[in-house]
This record gives structure tokens, sequence and C-alpha cells, in this order.
């Protein structure tokens, strides 16, 4: 014996908190499902798995963590950005985190400098961010970053974002942190008329954590959750700067999710393969190992000695990468012939006919945004 | 920051390509193709508009 339910929405018993399951009229319903979902991060690298370039740097930039770059200007000692393991037993470790991007402080002897900034950032390419479903033109359409964070020193932080269309338009709220604690932070972003965003393979979107944002550029009339058209002179509230002024002190990231949705569903595991995957399109170790790769004969009878490594990109990378420094041996003249998102051919005259060109070191082609 | 310009290959074709110094002796350097999306070339341009020039090739 069957029973049938008709009801046109089911929430939870106090009803605040709007509808779990909407019902249409036509038979469909939409559900807010918090779990067991997929393909919804906009966020590569989100679990700080992937580190080709290495995983400790005293130096700002894209040096650790794949798709992970910082910032650092007017440090007295520079910091040191790291991929850190997640203390076994801990919250994030228990939701399945094993690795985190850490930041250890430098000695700032001079304090908190007003033109000063040390922060953390993810660039998001442009037309991953307009394909994604989210309308940014609506206040009534939001995409929901998630994080897990922890510092060494109590304070309250920020975290902004910015989009690049016909203007750039920026967006920040705030999370507060208790000393030595894994707190995990959510907040719903929504659109807003009048945002653009490109639609091509350039910058689109950055997400960012600063840590200590200088004077120069924050202010105190600056709001918090709301838009604002760029405003270098006001682009967070003033910022607290215990931690920024505390020597070695830390501060941790890890499972960063950011999806379109209203609210934060459990985080998106993905196997380190399908992140190093995604993290290629815009760097690629080639020959991580660094062992011997010997050039070619091209074969063309005026050009005996030419010498070729052709190189293919799988994945495409974002656009024709540059090729960083290399060793090579029993060549002269080496170039890239080509640099292309998906190949790249060196070019070298051999100088000996006894032993093989070789490139003998890993080559870093890097397509960042 | 500096940079150089490409010396001929062994086909004698000039690459597509600026080299960027990344040591101050200018031992190491990066190969940067000459591709509008290319962030490290968006960068050589503005360095080439603040008045800059790059080294002559060998």
């Amino acid at each position: 014996m069957s029973s049938q339910l008709k009801v046109n929405a089911i929430s939870d018993a106090a009803g605040a908190n709007g509808n779990a399951i909407t019902l249409a009229t036509d038979g469909t319903c939409t559900a807010k499902i918090t779990n067991n979902l997929s393909n919804r991060n906009l966020i590569i690298n989100g679990a700080m798995q992937v580190a080709q370039r290495g995983t400790t740097s005293t130096s700002a930039g894209y040096q650790t963590l794949d798709r992970w770059t910082s910032s650092m200007a007017g440090t007295d000692e520079a910091c040191t950005f790291a991929q850190a393991d997640v203390t076994a037993g801990t919250d994030p470790w228990k939701a399945g985190f094993r690795k985190a991007f850490k930041v250890t402080n430098g000695n700032q002897t001079s304090g908190a400098g007003a033109a000063d900034d040390l922060s953390v950032t993810q660039n998001i390419e442009a037309q991953n961010l307009s394909n994604s479903g989210w309308d940014y033109t609506s206040s009534s359409s939001y995409i929901t970053l998630s994080f897990w964070a922890k510092s060494s020193v109590a304070q309250t932080f920020y975290t902004g974002i910015r989009i690049y269309g016909d203007d750039q338009r920026e967006y920040c709220f705030a999370y507060t942190l208790a000393a030595n604690t894994w707190k995990k932070v959510t907040h719903s972003i929504p659109g807003g008329s009048g945002h653009t965003i490109l639609n091509t393979n350039a910058l689109g979107a950055f997400i960012q954590w600063p840590l200590w944002w200088g004077t120069n550029y924050t202010s105190s009339g600056r709001a918090v959750d709301t838009w604002q058209i760029k405003n270098n002179a006001a682009n967070y509230p003033d910022n607290t700067s215990t931690w920024y002024t505390t020597n070695d002190a830390t501060f941790e990231l890890t499972g960063v999710q950011l999806e379109v949705s209203d609210h934060a569903t459990d985080f998106e595991h993905r196997s380190y393969q399908d992140e190093l995957q995604r993290c290629r399109r815009y760097f690629y170790k080639w020959n991580k190992t660094g062992s011997n790769r010997y050039t070619y004969s091209g074969g063309y009878s005026s050009h005996n000695n030419s010498a070729f490594i052709d190189i293919t990109f799988d994945p495409e990378m974002r656009a024709a990468p540059s090729a960083g420094s290399f060793s090579d041996a029993n060549v002269t003249s080496a170039s890239f012939a080509t640099l292309n998102p998906e190949c790249a051919l060196y070019i070298a005259t051999a100088t000996q006919s006894d032993a093989a060109g070789r490139i003998s070191t890993a080559v870093d082609f890097s397509a960042e945004l | 920051m500096s940079y150089k310009l490409p010396s001929k290959n062994v086909f004698g074709d000039t690459p597509n390509t600026i080299l960027k110094f990344t040591d101050d002796t200018k031992s190491k350097y990066i190969t940067v193709p000459k591709a509008s999306d290319n962030t490290d070339y968006q960068e050589y341009l503005k360095w080439v508009e603040e008045g800059n020039t790059a080294d002559p090739a060998d």
C-alpha cells in the first residue's frame, strides 16, 4: 500500500531558514542539498595538495602551492610561505584535509607600515566565473565562499573578492579567529546591478586573504558586506595589526571552496591527480625529476647539426607560457622556437658528434594569471 | 629587472620571444613569448611604456 504526500515546501521545524525543498506546480522541485555534490568548486587546489614549484619559500608571488600567490611589501623580515601538514585529530583533519597553506610572519621591527602589505590570493580565470551559472548582475544570486582558517594570534581578519569586467568591483567581509583554533568560515556574496565579468582566459576575479593591509590602502569608512567600485585607498576597513606585529605569528588556510549557491555545501574533495591536471593549465613542471632528456636531429639536410626537443602540454595551458631557466649540455645557441598553449619546441645547435645534446634539469612553464 | 632580445636560432630565425633576467648577474632568464595574454609579456610591455629598452641580442 502506498501513500502520497502533497505539499509545496518542506522546511525545518522552526521554518526560519527558508525551505529545504520547494516544490513547483510542474512536478519539479529545488532543494538545498549540502552533501555529496560535485563540480562546484571554482577554486583550484583548495585543499592545498599540489605544490609543483616547492613546499616552502620566503619570496612573494607564485612560489609554493599551485594556483596560490602571495604579496609581501615593506616587511623588515620576510615571511615564510609553506605547504604545511594539518595536525591529525583537528576539525579540518577530520573533514579530510591533510595540507594547508601556512604563512609564518617575520620580525616586523618597524611596525605595521602604512604602505606594507601581506596577503594570500587565488586568481580566477574569467571564463570559469562568467560561465559558472552565477547571475552576478542580480542581488538575489549568490556565490558562497567557505574555508578553514587558523591563526596563532586572536584577531578579526578580512577576506575580499574583486571582479574584473568593464570596471573593477570589490567586496569584503570580516571574520574573527580565536588563537590557535581552527574555524570554518562561510560567507555568501550577492551579485549586483551593473556587475560585469570578462568571458576570456584573462583574470576575472581574485579572492584575497590580507594578513596586513597598510592604511594607505584601507579606510575606517570602508563598509563590509557590500560592493564598491575598486578604491585603492579603501580596499578594506582599517586592519588590526596584532598578527603582523607579532614575530613568528602563523596563519593557516585550507579547504577553500567558492561555489554558485546561497549557502555553503560540503567541500568537494578531489583526487591529487584531478587537482594536478587543473593546476597544469597554469603551471607545468616538465622533466620534474631532472633526468637527462636528449635532443634529436631535425633531419634537415642543410642543418645536420640542429637538435630539438618537442614538448606537448596536456592539458593545453591557459596562454602561451613563459619558460624558466634550465641547464643543457653538448649544444649551443639554444632557444625556444615555439611557445604555444599546447606545445613548446626547444631548438639548439649540437656541438658534439659523439655525445647527444640534452636538457638535464626541470623546466618550468608558467601561464599564471 | 631587465630584458634582452633573443639571438637568431640555428635556422637563422629570430624567436618571437623576450628574455627576462631573473638575477642581478644576468646569468638566469626566463623566455617570454610575445603573447598578449601572457602576464610576463604584459609586464614587459608596461616596462617598455615606462621608457625602458631591452638589451640587444648577442
